[in-house]
């Protein structure tokens, strides 16, 4: 550690206060809505506060926890994020690990799921797909069409490529076969990979909504992002150009359920974040340097 | 763009892929690119002839029945059991796939009845992706707004019912200036969701005009006076100048006309060949450009209307801090009007009566009676007793129960609701539906798929009935009494089609209401008027103006008529 100077201490302080100017920017939006979530509706209506509710009041919370749609919904959430992301990360890492092995129609292979990348079929081919195989109004509608992310196999083939070929080698003179080459050894060395993926794969599970309105006809099997949704965005008609007809039918509830909604529904993430967070800086340099 | 973009990425990944690029490989990379080149040529032209494929299928099945209808098959025969789908739009949250009310359904018409109910938002999207997979369902709601119901009726995706109706108590009464609206080359494609008569309309703080001193306005002068006083003289006197006159959204939305002479919506203007002009580009609308105009120039109006959403024009005015806003009869939010009042507990609302135009005219729109249409699947052709089941169900959903009737000892009300104790409570003579009516589906009301009930024209309805709360409901009373004692015009447009206005008529509106907002906001002049209406007429309204009259003149429209 060496001294800094004037002029460095200037510009270190200068840092600070620009990082947590940016910092505060962002915090800003959150800490609105939670305090918006806790304050009375005619406190909001009124802004009659700036940052920190005027009376603190549940009234927003109790009526979104009143119906039980709100929790089964975001169970509903959590399931499909807890499987999905464990169905993800299985016939990833599988295909994945196939693709290193020289295998006969490796390129073609490779081929088609670059493919992929490029062309997707667009919503309504993949809904008679959906529809013919039998899945719509089942969950598994929303996991299995997303259960390999293309770009993400390329970059997971690219890192069980930078495992040093020696010890798949090793493994197969002590008379180890693919399977438990791929389970005892590629596996745990891959760990930090599959923290990475399983993080993108699971934020954006918890995220999805629109398969879940496309898919589910049950309004019961719907996730959290959807009851969201219908929350907060209810519908805005072009009132303008509908006609009067439309325009007094669809107004949302108060600001502050609103508010209460997006913070319940971001919560579950938001605590499990910042222990993960670490894995996704990693996740971004994965196979970026070949072994 | 995103081609190229695309394309270097595929190369990008290629080149990783494989390691590096040596020469003998660069054939191949070409060759592959243009492999690549060639499906994105497919992949762009494959949809189209995809869709005219699926449209031609629909073409056959339709044209093919027609021929047994001979047959003659008694209406209201319950012996056959039907399996039933439908799909529609709704407001707010649907019920449950399975449930008490579903099943009295079931019971009641002897069907196996699969409503499928899709929040508004997402409707059109998802409703396309089933109709694409092949599996319309055998009845299909349509937003008032939505051409799709023009396109595929011309395709001929529905079971035109022309024959049908007067078996129908509801459906068969519905006035034919409703059904003539949405025709489709002479024929009923639908049965319309009802919506009535009587237009959204301004209404003011009649507490701010007290408490200032001021009349309710009859002229936009005087309305620009009282705008302005609300804005400078502290209408709520809490000494703080936090407050404006009008409050105002995107797309100068509600439009503030104070009668049809300034409607932007209406057919009434006519031009120098004596052809009528949407009222959008008329000097009516001109006028109301440079009221607007004024308004902003004195911070009269919301001032950030351009950005403002429908849901924050409405807390602009709940809120206290505008004076001036719309209201209608029916279908006020009765949680906004109370917000309304724990922030202002004098808060009073009235009515606007229109105002005299400068041709001596007075009065509102009329509106066009409905608000969505319900079509039958072309494919029921050929099975009368499915079709007579289905529209059996359509008709009693949407049937009229006056208020007196509303109670327990009508049977098919209480089957409606759910009966009472279930679906709904009796509370000081009023039938209460229970909070879960929906959500647990308690109620077979929720199950239909358009359950507004059909108002006759004959009706004697106090709107009032349908609100708690005194204050809203002497609103609503005002509104009434002022629709009551003044005329309303008839749109001589409602009901013509124009294929350019279908094509390009919501693009064009699109344009001049946001040149329109230029104007109020002082980025375009409104000397520039003529230009813009000229460029309107070059983008197609000449088209549209010309297909609209000669329609009007085929109904044997001639004088402007006011109801």
């Amino acid at each position: 550690m060496f001294k800094l100077t004037g002029r460095e201490r200037v510009m270190d302080i200068m840092n600070n206060v620009l990082l947590l100017i940016i910092s505060l920017t962002m915090l800003f939006p959150f800490f609105y809505i939670f305090s918006v979530s806790f304050s009375s509706v005619s406190d909001v209506l009124n802004s009659e506060f700036l940052l920190w509710p005027k009376d603190w009041v549940t009234d927003a919370y109790s009526y979104i926890l009143g119906s039980d749609q709100f929790i089964r919904s975001l169970w509903v959430t959590i399931y499909i994020t807890v499987v999905g992301t464990f169905v993800n990360l299985v016939f990833t890492s599988t295909m994945a690990y196939g693709l290193t092995r020289n295998i006969i129609g490796q390129r073609v292979i490779l081929f088609l799921v670059l493919f992929t990348v490029l062309f997707s079929a667009g919503m309504i081919p993949t809904y008679i797909i959906v529809k013919e195989t039998g899945l719509l109004n089942s969950l598994w509608a929303l996991i299995i069409p997303v259960a390999i992310s293309p770009f993400n196999l390329i970059i997971m083939t690219q890192f069980f490529k930078g495992i040093p070929e020696e010890l798949t080698e090793a493994a197969l003179i002590d008379g180890a076969t693919d399977i438990q080459i791929f389970s005892k050894i590629i596996l745990p060395l891959s760990k930090p990979a599959l923290a990475a993926f399983g993080l993108f794969y699971a934020v954006g599970h918890w995220n999805s909504y629109f398969s879940g309105v496309l898919y589910l006809n049950d309004p019961a099997k719907w996730p959290i992002q959807v009851i969201l949704r219908q929350i907060v965005i209810v519908n805005e008609p072009n009132a303008a150009l509908g006609g009067h007809a439309a325009m007094l039918e669809a107004l949302p509830p108060p600001e502050t359920v609103q508010m209460a909604a997006i913070l319940l529904a971001t919560l579950p993430i938001l605590i499990v974040y910042p222990f993960l967070q670490k894995h996704f800086a990693k996740g971004v340099m994965l196979g970026s340097v070949k072994g | 763009m995103t081609v190229i973009s695309s394309k270097k990425t595929l190369f990008f990944l290629y080149k990783k892929i494989n390691g590096g690029v040596n020469v003998k490989k660069k054939y191949l990379i070409i060759s592959f690119l243009l492999l690549v080149l060639s499906f994105m040529m497919i992949a762009c032209t494959s949809e189209e002839t995809t869709n005219e494929k699926e449209t031609d299928k629909e073409k056959e099945t339709a044209t093919e029945p027609e021929k047994e209808k001979e047959v003659k098959v008694d209406p209201f025969d319950h012996s056959e059991k039907y399996a039933i789908t439908g799909m529609t739009f709704r407001f707010g949250d649907p019920p449950p796939l399975s449930s008490p009310g579903l099943n009295m359904i079931n019971e009641r018409f002897n069907v196996d009845y699969k409503p499928e109910i899709i929040p508004q938002g997402d409707y059109i999207e998802k409703s396309s992706a089933i109709v694409a997979s092949g599996s319309m369902p055998d009845l299909i709601g349509f937003p008032g707004t939505d051409t799709r119901f023009y396109q595929w009726a011309e395709e001929g995706a529905f079971l035109p019912l022309d024959d049908y109706l007067s078996h129908y108590e509801t459906l068969g009464n519905i006035p034919d200036y409703i059904y003539n609206s949405f025709k489709v080359d002479g024929k009923i494609y639908g049965i319309p969701r009802y919506s009535q008569p009587y237009p959204v309309t301004p209404i003011i703080r009649k507490d701010w005009l007290d408490k200032l001193g001021l009349e309710i306005p009859t002229n936009y002068e005087e309305l620009e006076k009282v705008a302005i006083a609300f804005t400078k003289n502290d209408p709520d006197g809490n000494g703080k100048a936090d407050t404006y006159g009008v409050a105002i959204g995107e797309n100068i939305n509600p439009n503030f006309n104070m009668g049809t002479y300034w409607d932007f919506n209406a057919w009434y203007h006519q031009n120098n060949n004596g052809d009528f002009i949407p009222g959008v580009i008329s000097d009516g609308r001109k006028d109301l450009v440079q009221f607007f105009a004024n308004l902003y120039k004195e911070g009269a109006m919301t001032k950030d209307f351009a950005v403002l959403d429908w849901a924050s024009t409405n807390t602009e005015f709940y809120s206290g801090k505008a004076g001036i806003f719309v209201g209608g009869v029916s279908g006020m939010s009765e949680a906004y009007f109370e917000g309304l009042l724990t922030i202002n507990p004098d808060a009073q609302l009235v009515a606007i009566p229109p105002f005299e135009a400068p041709d001596k005219s007075k009065g509102f729109t009329i509106g066009s009676g409905y608000s969505g249409i319900l079509a039958l699947n072309a494919k029921l052709a050929g099975d009368e007793g499915k079709i007579y089941r289905a529209l059996e169900m359509v008709d009693f959903g949407k049937k009229y129960y006056p208020s007196d009737t509303k109670n327990p000892q009508n049977a098919d009300f209480d089957f409606y609701l759910g009966k009472e104790g279930t679906g709904y409570n009796m509370e000081n003579g009023a039938a209460v539906q229970v909070p879960t009516f929906s959500s647990e589906g308690l109620s077979p009301s929720t199950y239909f798929l358009d359950n507004r009930e059909q108002v006759p024209t004959d009706a004697d309805i106090n709107y009032a009935d349908a609100y708690k709360l005194p204050e809203l409901k002497e609103m609503t009373t005002t509104l009434q009494e002022m629709f009551e004692s003044n005329k309303l015009y008839v749109d001589p447009s409602y009901g013509v089609l124009s294929p350019t206005n279908q094509e390009k008529g919501t693009e064009l509106l699109q344009f001049l209401i946001n040149e329109q907002s230029k104007m109020i906001v002082g980025q375009r002049a409104i000397s520039d008027w003529e230009t813009l209406v000229e460029e309107y007429m070059k983008k197609g309204g000449e088209a549209i103006i010309k297909e609209v009259n000669e329609g009007i003149k085929a109904k044997g429209y001639t004088e402007r008529e006011w109801k």
